[in-house]
């Protein structure tokens, strides 16, 4: 059970009781919290670096700071958010440190989309698309991302990425005129 | 954002089919997550109820530990190393005149905290572990499952160090009064390639050693500029055969360059056991007569990232570059290369003679952006190539502090195309430049791929060194290719080790094998390799004889051991094979008859042993070796000998006789 930024309000509920008793030290309900969430993380990680092994990687990155990191999770903003801009950090971390992946990112990125090919139209061309929009300045990529594969408002993807609306939308048009060639 | 197209192309991202997530990889990551809400539960649980009276008492060591327990991917020695260098650091500080130049100048880094004492820095150091997670969870788990951590140790990575680095320049300069804790920590960042130490072995199973000769001098001069600065370097920097061979020594040299070599061997009692002896090796290059002068054609290929822009590298690999033009001559050509910031050929081939212009080239560059200069290094191997001088040098001299992002960002494609380069006569030679960036591995992967050789410069003297006193040997090759092959006689040596060229060690089979890259020595480079063996029946023996088939040992008393070296000539592929025995002639009975060199050399891999935390040798004193060192000092004209001895003082004040070397985690306590 995925849970996204557009869930009912009685997950955000269950979500915000969960985070609290986790924060005050069950393990249980920190073990519920991280399987409610594996799905959407994994999820989002598999959209930023389009391989499984660096999703997997990721996720796991992800696991293990919330775990550290819990305790310092204020409930100013969703959980959900907090998690994106864990997940977001973590991608940008991997990809800073280790280049040398690239080689194995760009091999995975002529199969990775296309691995859902007969579900999708124009196959070729998304292929293409995503591999551009991966490729774009971090925060390009994580605004058109957030946006468009993740389907938020640019408010809610203001809040993650911890910057002001009119720069997420700055950031789209940016994105949106460096890809101009393909759209 | 207001578009009105009916399709909006980047609506196509959504619903994006995404595999669903692995069982196995599911499960692995959550029990992770689990594992690290725990270890942090444990830690944060005394530490919270000893907030409200005072934090200063709480430990480090128990945030630290429960660290290591939670992310077993960081190195274990890293923190206890760190921990160690607080203590000492603050000892050192206020025992000795040895303070850094340039601590002063990054304090300011962490101004934010007052000058309290340590144990107040204690408590911020655990207090927002939390937080710092959140905002920057980057700082210790960093690439945690990439890969790279496995293959290389990074020094100690507090985050505070990175910041300091790059925020110094442009604080004020604080009052000068150091708070003994406010010293930078240990620098981060630098990474080295692990590597295990020689094993001992017995002659009876492996009577036969195989290395190939290493003439790179960085890890003495990493070690020494943080022994300088107070800091014992991580065991993995330390390469004790890079540490021998720093300093020259006086061998008879060859007499053509037909025959480049000539071995000079000798055989004296081990100074750190008196059971077992050392068997020295020394070897120095052919120097071709003053008259000659081959034509050079260097391709400077300069870093000019953002991080260079700090006092000791840019502006010191200027000067540096400034002295190595000024032994240049008519028939050299100089041009210049610049990646990442400011990309692009700064200088096409000029003559050497036209310094003013070349000068005036190296002056302009400058440190700023992080751009990737995409094609560095085909740049300049394409300017190398343009200036191609038949009969002489070839060579690209990079430079960089640590990023090696000049185009070819695949470690293993680069290191292809700088071999490719080579086999067509462009050699590739590297220079490292300040710290807290510094990726020696890489570093030495690429030099000794591109037959040439890695130094760091940690100073202008250290320039003036590479650059003008071993000129010759830095850029005039006199033989490539050169292996050594030791066979001992197991009548006389029971057991033998080999003291450093751990990262250089050969296969049996590899020696006879020309296609098996190895070693080049430049003009004049001096070598020196050091055994240490055991002579049958001395007591000396670690390895037990074995019980079944051991066979009698044959072949006479005579011969302790028999040298083989293999050197091709710098344009030749075939190798040419060196023997020689050593006899009970090169034997002395007593350490104060051999030659002020190997006494010095002996004090050199003591100390590179002690430093490392080797299992041998570690039970020779400080002041044992700093006597012996001082003993072989020589004439030292150039003072470096004289300058080992400070630092074989200096390490023995930043890690005591008394105590050993805290054993890195294992205990997770202080060690004093």
């Amino acid at each position: 059970m995925g849970l996204t930024a557009a869930a009912p309000i009685e997950a955000h509920a269950v979500t915000r009781a969960l985070v609290v008793r986790a924060q005050n030290g069950d393990a249980e309900a920190f073990a519920e919290l991280l399987a409610d969430h594996y799905d959407m993380i994994h999820r989002t990680a598999w959209k930023w670096c389009g391989n499984r092994a660096d999703a997997e990687d990721v996720a796991q990155d992800v696991c293990v700071k919330l775990g550290s990191a819990l305790a310092g999770f204020d409930g100013r903003s969703a959980f959900s958010s907090w998690v994106y801009r864990i997940t977001l950090n973590a991608v940008r971390d991997m990809q800073r440190a280790g280049r040398r992946r690239g080689k194995y990112a760009d091999a995975y990125a002529e199969i990775s989309p296309g691995e859902q090919a007969p579900e999708q139209e124009a196959a070729a061309t998304s292929g293409q698309l995503w591999q551009a929009v991966r490729q774009l300045p971090e925060k390009q990529r994580d605004a058109v991302l957030l946006v468009y594969a993740e389907e938020l408002s640019h408010a809610a993807a203001a809040e993650i990425m911890g910057i002001r609306e009119a720069t997420v939308s700055f950031h789209v048009h940016e994105a949106r005129k460096t890809l101009r060639g393909l759209l | 954002m207001s578009n009105d197209m009916q399709h909006d192309p980047l609506n196509r991202l959504k619903g994006a089919g995404v595999p669903d997530p692995r069982a196995a990889a599911k499960q692995r990551a959550l029990a992770a997550g689990m594992a690290a809400f725990e270890a942090t539960r444990k830690k944060s649980s005394p530490a919270t109820q000893g907030n409200h009276w005072g934090q200063r008492l709480t430990s480090i060591i128990t945030s630290w530990k429960g660290k290591t327990i939670m992310d077993m991917r960081l190195p274990i020695g890293t923190a206890a190393v760190a921990l160690l260098l607080l203590p000492l650091g603050y000892q050192l500080y206020s025992t000795t005149s040895m303070t850094p130049a340039d601590t002063a100048k990054q304090q300011p880094a962490m101004v934010e905290a007052p000058p309290v004492e340590p144990a107040a820095t204690a408590e911020r150091a655990e207090a927002p572990v939390a937080d710092m997670a959140v905002s920057a969870p980057a700082a210790p788990m960093t690439g945690g499952n990439t890969g790279i951590v496995t293959r290389q140790m990074s020094v100690g990575s507090p985050p505070a160090a990175a910041m300091a680095e790059s925020d110094a320049l442009y604080r004020p300069a604080p009052p000068p009064m150091p708070s003994p804790v406010m010293l930078p920590a240990e620098p981060g960042g630098d990474a080295f390639a692990s590597f295990d130490e020689q094993r001992l072995k017995a002659v009876a199973e492996e009577p036969v050693s195989t290395f190939s000769i290493d003439v790179d001098t960085a890890s003495y001069s990493y070690a020494r500029r943080l022994l300088e600065d107070g800091y014992l370097p991580a065991p993995d920097a330390v390469r004790i055969e890079e540490m021998i061979n720093y300093f020259p020594y006086d061998y008879p040299a060859a007499e053509s360059a037909a025959v480049p070599f000539r071995p000079t061997m000798a055989v004296y009692p081990t100074p750190w056991n008196e059971k077992t002896q050392l068997l020295q090796i020394g070897i120095k290059g052919y120097v071709p007569p003053a008259g000659e002068d081959k034509p050079a054609n260097l391709v400077f290929l300069i870093d000019t990232s953002g991080s260079m822009n700090e006092p000791d590298k840019l502006p010191l690999l200027k000067r540096a570059f400034g002295l190595l033009i000024g032994q240049l001559s008519a028939n050299d050509t100089v041009s210049i290369v610049a990646y990442a910031g400011s990309a692009g050929v700064v200088l096409e081939p000029t003559a050497a003679t036209d310094k003013a212009s070349i000068l005036a080239a190296l002056d302009q560059l400058a440190a700023g952006g992080s751009t990737a200069g995409a094609e560095g290094i085909t740049l300049a191997y394409r300017l190398a190539e343009q200036a191609k001088v038949a009969d002489g040098t070839n060579r690209v001299i990079l430079a960089t502090d640590g990023d090696f992002n000049v185009g070819i960002s695949d470690p293993d494609a680069l290191e292809d195309f700088i071999r490719i380069k080579r086999d067509s006569g462009i050699t590739l030679s590297v220079l490292g430049f300040g710290r807290g960036n510094l990726d020696d591995a890489t570093m030495q992967a690429l030099a000794q791929n591109g037959n040439g050789n890695a130094s760091y410069i940690s100073s202008f003297r250290e320039a003036q060194k590479v650059l003008v006193e071993e000129m010759g040997g830095t850029l005039d090759m006199i033989a490539k290719d050169v292996k050594i092959q030791v066979e001992f006689n197991p009548a006389v040596v029971s057991e033998y080790r080999l003291i450093g060229y751990e990262t250089r060690a050969l296969n049996r089979e590899d020696f006879n094998n020309d296609a098996v890259d190895a070693g080049d020595v430049g003009a004049g480079h001096t070598v020196t390799a050091i055994y240490e063996i055991t002579p049958v029946g001395s007591g000396g023996e670690l390895i037990d004889p074995l019980r079944y088939g051991t066979q009698a040992a044959t072949g006479s008393g005579e011969e302790i051991a028999f040298l083989k070296m293999r050197y091709k000539l710098p344009e030749s592929d075939v190798s040419q094979l060196i023997e020689q025995k050593v006899t009970a002639d090169a034997v002395y009975g007593d350490i104060a008859d051999v030659s002020d060199d190997m006494r010095f050399a002996a004090a050199v891999a003591a100390f590179g042993q002690k430093l490392r935390g080797s299992h041998y040798g570690t039970a020779m004193g400080w002041d044992a070796i700093e006597a012996l060192a001082r003993s072989g000092k020589g004439s030292d004209e150039s003072g470096y000998r004289a300058e080992f001895i400070q630092l074989v003082r200096a390490a023995s004040l930043l890690q005591p006789d008394t105590g050993s070397r805290c054993d890195a985690g294992a205990s997770g306590e202080v060690c004093e």
